[in-house]
């Protein structure tokens, strides 16, 4: 306890001394604002707003609240809106857009000539595979194969199990699903009994998980992506016992391993996935980029996959993240809230109200990024074209199989 | 049935009066919107803004149009989505380069589109199915063929198409622009031929052009199989834009594509209005995107701006076509 | 008291010649309904159970909720595309400011339907009072609706679902589950006041001719609004019910419904012209729905072939709704001839 908080003390210190070195080094430099276009596929889901309250939080911390002029634009779903939303950015003469890209594809040649004319594009979480933006995404890191070995490795090896897919006919979807399918098809006695799709939302993957029940109800474990809150519901309003189950981020899910009654009647699994935190991190680099702080061509640069196994939930006290909590009560934030907003190391000017409101953490400073970034395997039709992937494209970086096949 | 305002004869100058009352509203619309985007940000008078904005609009404009023709028959189509979806894969899927291989393409998403056209015509016109209902039928079908087709975002459409479609031509004239230009050409011709009349007899009383001798059900089954090729060229212009297909890509033009008829003047319950009008109805949608984001409006309320000013753009159309007709009677 | 009068002869005889085709769709789509189900072990033994059964009534309950607003629209001769929005702007409400706690539900939750009521009102006016198509005017009402609840919310939606609306969707009323006493109920209302009041008699008058409603004397523009102030409450009531199921209201969660409540509509076989039509029908179509992709989803095709097959289904039930309809007019038209002759 004494030594928690001692080492949350040094932490700040030291947080607090670099945020004055930060600041002062920003003083020096002649006040230029830039003008940073924020544009989003559409802000109805929790995670895309959580994205874009991150990055409007930080825009107003100090230094960046006298330098970023940001405005944000929403797309919906249809990636023509976008390109007209880009036209116009660069019309304006953005310094800077960050986005999350509807369409890895469609918005290629509008990105390509926005580039030529100067505009830094960075894109978080989605992917376009145009060679002169920025990508940083967790994607390459590789969700779906990592969290199906974790499932395999729960289940011995051999079971049925349903699949939880995202929306059908993109390619986030495609790359995590193949992923996975990497891993099961090497195990004769993994049984995939029912495969639907939740389209990354909560309540759609609670509704087909009560389907797939009714049908398989002797499933023995279910691999889900973003939703997984919902098909958690789904399990427990059944009755009876509960099984292994993979997932994503959402609040709702890790509050689950956190349920006693849960537990004995046989949860267990990983929640990894999609960061919100991606789009902080993505922010932070571009500034530093258009600062003259980094010098970095554009890449394809991989955030780390999140990684909490159902024993290692640690619930946060109030809104404070602190001493590694991944948890927040239940009453501060919707079921589908995903929880991974912080990171000790790329983004600690972030807390629960900032990612809930776009309001930044009171007497914070930006802090600046490790030096060195991780480059993303190619990963053909997500983050390049007419490339070829690695030979071990489907590694596994984070699970290790304790099961053999 | 029961929203027919007038029960005027079919062919007959109101009707006539009115469309041209629709399309010319829609487009001093256009010009005072544009005249709004050009006041917050002059660059918006420039040919490139212009050709971003005609390529921006093209395949809506295209879709819209073959809504209008089922609209007209008093008929509703949801296929387009499909339509749309299913081209779009085909032109990334099987790419055909140079000229000749553009017009190839065009000829074969206009012969898909028609093919898929002729299956909602049949359902409708000759089964007696209620279009809304087909076409949902129809439309599913071939959301489904598309993820069949390419299961996720990607290939490469055609450099040639991607590029010259999207690109200025003559120096002065956005090939996109000159496409949709086409297309409202061919539509005035086709409305003095016996096709486009019977199509605005049926819409307003599909009995009494049955009873003055209108094939009516084999001129409503051309009208969707007219509809279809315009969605399939609407799904061609929309691959010349984003150079790539998405099983997809066509969900999003479904209920636009009935703003911008509404918007162009066509009566969403038949018989009156005019391709046109819908032509210039998409643009107005497109357009008031770039005038909100010039103007700054919060993104928030973006939403709330666009569908206000949908109703009201309606109502405006109605007051002054209202004013003018009452005006005709003195 | 005279509507009453004028309205019953005309209908009347509109309705006998209507009314074995009718009953003939619905009984049709629940029969293919119930086969399904029964056929259903074919696909995967567990399949044909009461646990199937129950979980397609407690998924049906949305969408029946929400299509008996959309079918009263749809009778007017008009069409609601904001009940997505609505839908999604009743969970909304519902969470924000019910929350998890019961002592506030009885005195907020009406507020909340009234709100949404007020919104379908709006839609009315637009329509009845200023003249704006129905498809226009509840398009731009829906958006409008969407992009308030953004502004307001912020894009997260807090709060967790109050618990009397835990217990409607998961708990149990005298042994059986009740969230299926409840949709029963509802029913029974709705149809009631569909077929069996005069209300509901105007609405069908509207439908069938305006012009011979109008000379009927039915207070056509207070009885539209009326119709789309029920389609907002309707849609509102399954927004807060989808928040008792799920736990939460997100701000898409109206979206997936907005099809399937016009498709419910007319597969049940009702006119998308208005006019003809009756909520038992859109029960069938709701249900023939609902069964229909409870099936296709176990059948463990891919997503490209589930999706043309649910597409292929459609239409053959329409096509063979078709059939019977043109034959059972040919039959009526030959009743006719043979009373002429």
């Amino acid at each position: 306890m004494k030594f928690g908080k001692l080492t949350a003390a040094s932490f700040g210190l030291a947080l607090g001394l670099t945020g004055l070195l930060g600041a002062a080094s920003a003083q020096d430099a002649p006040q230029k604002k830039y003008k940073i276009y924020l544009s989003l596929s559409y802000s109805g889901n929790n995670w895309m707003s959580e994205t874009a309250n991150i990055i409007k939080a930080l825009a107003k911390t100090p230094p960046y609240d006298k330098m970023v002029e940001l405005k944000e634009v929403i797309s919906g779903t249809d990636p023509q809106a976008q390109i007209a939303a880009y036209e116009s950015m660069i019309d304006a003469k953005a310094d800077g857009v960050i986005s999350f890209p509807i369409s890895p594809t469609a918005l290629n040649r509008v990105v390509k000539r926005g580039c030529d004319r100067g505009v830094k594009f960075f894109m978080y979480d989605s992917t376009v595979t145009e060679r002169c933006a920025y990508n940083v995404s967790y994607i390459s890191a590789g969700f779906g194969e990592n969290t199906a070995q974790e499932l395999v490795n729960s289940l011995g090896g051999k079971g049925k199990i349903f699949m939880v897919r995202g929306v059908p006919g993109t390619s986030v979807d495609k790359r995590h699903y193949e992923g996975a399918m990497h891993i099961f098809s090497k195990y004769p006695g993994i049984k995939v009994v029912s495969e639907y799709y939740g389209y990354w939302d909560d309540r759609i993957a609670q509704q087909e998980t009560a389907k797939a029940l009714a049908a398989h109800p002797d499933v023995d474990g279910i691999w889900s992506e973003l939703g997984e809150a919902g098909t958690l519901n789904a399990v427990v309003d059944r009755g009876g016992k509960l099984m292994p189950i993979v997932g994503e981020n959402m609040n709702g899910f890790r509050q689950g391993f956190l349920n006693e009654d849960y537990k004995a009647r046989g949860l267990k699994g990983v929640s990894s996935g999609s960061p919100p935190a991606t789009a902080g991190y993505a922010f932070k680099l571009m500034m530093e980029i258009l600062t003259g702080k980094r010098d970095l061509e554009p890449v394809n640069i991989e955030y780390p996959l999140p990684w909490a196994r159902s024993d290692e939930m640690k619930p946060c006290q109030g809104e404070a993240i602190a001493d590694g909590c991944n948890v927040f009560d239940a009453k501060l934030v919707p079921q589908g809230f995903s929880t991974v907003i912080y990171d000790p190391a790329l983004l600690p000017e972030i807390n629960l109200q900032s990612a809930l409101t776009g309001e930044p953490v009171p007497g914070m400073t930006i802090q600046p990024l490790p030096k060195e970034i991780v480059k993303a395997a190619n990963e053909p039709g997500i983050n390049c074209n007419r490339c070829d992937p690695p030979a071990d494209l489907y590694k596994l970086t984070t699970a290790t199989a304790t099961v053999q096949p | 049935m029961s929203l027919v305002p007038n029960e005027s004869l079919p062919g007959t100058r109101p009707s006539r009066a009115l469309f041209a009352n629709g399309a010319l509203m829609a487009g001093v619309f256009y010009v005072v919107l544009y005249g709004v985007y050009a006041a917050y940000d002059p660059g918006a008078l420039s040919l490139a803004t212009f050709t971003d904005l005609m390529n921006n609009a093209a395949p809506l404009a295209l879709a819209a149009a073959g809504q209008t023709i089922v609209v007209l028959t008093r008929g509703f189509d949801l296929s387009l989505a499909g339509t749309i979806s299913i081209v779009s894969v085909f032109m990334a899927v099987f790419p055909m380069e140079d000229a000749g291989g553009g017009a190839a393409s065009f000829a074969a998403c206009l012969a898909i589109g028609g093919a898929i056209g002729a299956v909602s015509g049949l359902l409708v016109a000759f089964r007696g199915i209620q279009s809304i209902a087909a076409t949902l039928g129809v439309m599913i079908v071939c959301q489904g063929i598309a993820l069949l087709i390419l299961n996720a975002p990607g290939g490469a459409v055609a450099e040639w198409v991607s590029y010259e479609m999207t690109d200025v031509v003559f120096g002065f004239a956005p090939a996109s622009g000159l496409v949709v230009l086409a297309f409202a050409l061919a539509w005035l011709l086709l409305r003095k031929t016996d096709l486009g009349l019977s199509l605005y007899a049926i819409g307003a009383d599909e009995g009494a052009a049955g009873l003055s001798g209108v094939p009516v059900a084999r001129r409503r089954f051309w009208a969707y199989v007219l509809a279809g090729a315009c969605y399939g060229a609407a799904g061609f212009m929309l691959s010349a834009q984003t150079a790539t297909g998405d099983p997809n890509a066509g969900m999003p033009f479904l209920l636009l594509s009935f703003a911008s008829v509404a918007l162009g003047g066509t009566s969403l319950t038949g018989g009156q209005g005019g391709v046109v009008g819908s032509l210039i109805g998409a643009c107005v949608l497109m357009l008031m995107q770039k005038v909100l984001f010039a103007a700054g409006v919060s993104s928030f309320y973006i939403g709330a701006s666009q569908g206000a000013l949908l109703i009201l753009a309606i109502l405006f159309g109605r007051l002054v076509s209202r004013a003018a007709s009452s005006g005709d009677a003195k | 008291m005279t509507v009453e009068a004028t309205l019953e002869a005309p209908t009347d005889t509109r309705r006998a010649a209507r009314f074995s085709g009718e009953a003939l769709t619905a009984m049709g789509l629940f029969a293919l309904s119930a086969g399904m189900v029964a056929a259903s072990p074919l696909i995967s033994p567990a399949l044909g159970s009461w646990s199937q059964i129950y979980t397609i009534l407690l998924l049906v309950s949305f969408l029946l909720v929400i299509s008996f607003g959309q079918g009263l629209v749809i009778l007017t001769g008009g069409l609601d595309l904001s009940v997505g929005s609505v839908m999604m702007l009743g969970g909304v409400l519902t969470t924000t400011w019910i929350g998890g706690d019961s002592a506030t539900f009885w005195g907020v939750m009406p507020v909340v339907l009234a709100f949404g009521a007020g919104i379908g009102a709006l839609n009315g006016i637009g329509v009845a009072m200023v003249g704006i198509p129905p498809f226009i005017m509840t398009m731009g009402v829906g958006i409008v609706t969407a992009s308030l609840a953004l502004g307001y919310t912020g894009g997260t939606t807090l709060g967790a679902a109050p618990p009397p609306l835990l217990l409607l969707m998961k708990g149990d009323i005298l042994g059986a589950p009740s969230v299926i006493v409840f949709v029963l109920l509802f029913c029974l209302v709705a149809w009631t006041l569909q077929s069996r009041t005069t209300f509901g008699r105007k609405v069908y008058a509207i439908g069938s001719s305006r012009r011979a409603a109008r000379i009927a004397g039915v207070p056509i523009v207070s009885t539209t609004i009326l119709v789309y102030a029920t389609s907002g409450l309707c849609a509102t009531l399954s927004g807060a019910m989808l928040v008792g199921y799920s736990n939460g209201a997100t701000l898409r969660m109206g979206d997936p419904y907005l099809l399937p409540s016009i498709a419910a509509v007319v597969v049940g076989g009702s006119s998308i012209l208005g006019g003809s039509g009756n909520f038992v029908n859109t029960i069938c179509g709701a249900l023939f729905l609902a069964t229909l992709e409870s099936l296709i989803a176990a059948s463990g095709l891919g997503q490209g072939w589930r999706t043309i097959l649910s597409g292929l289904i459609i239409v053959g039930a329409l096509l063979v709704q078709s059939g019977w309809i043109s034959g059972v007019f040919a039959s009526v038209a030959r009743r006719v001839r043979g009373a002429g002759g």
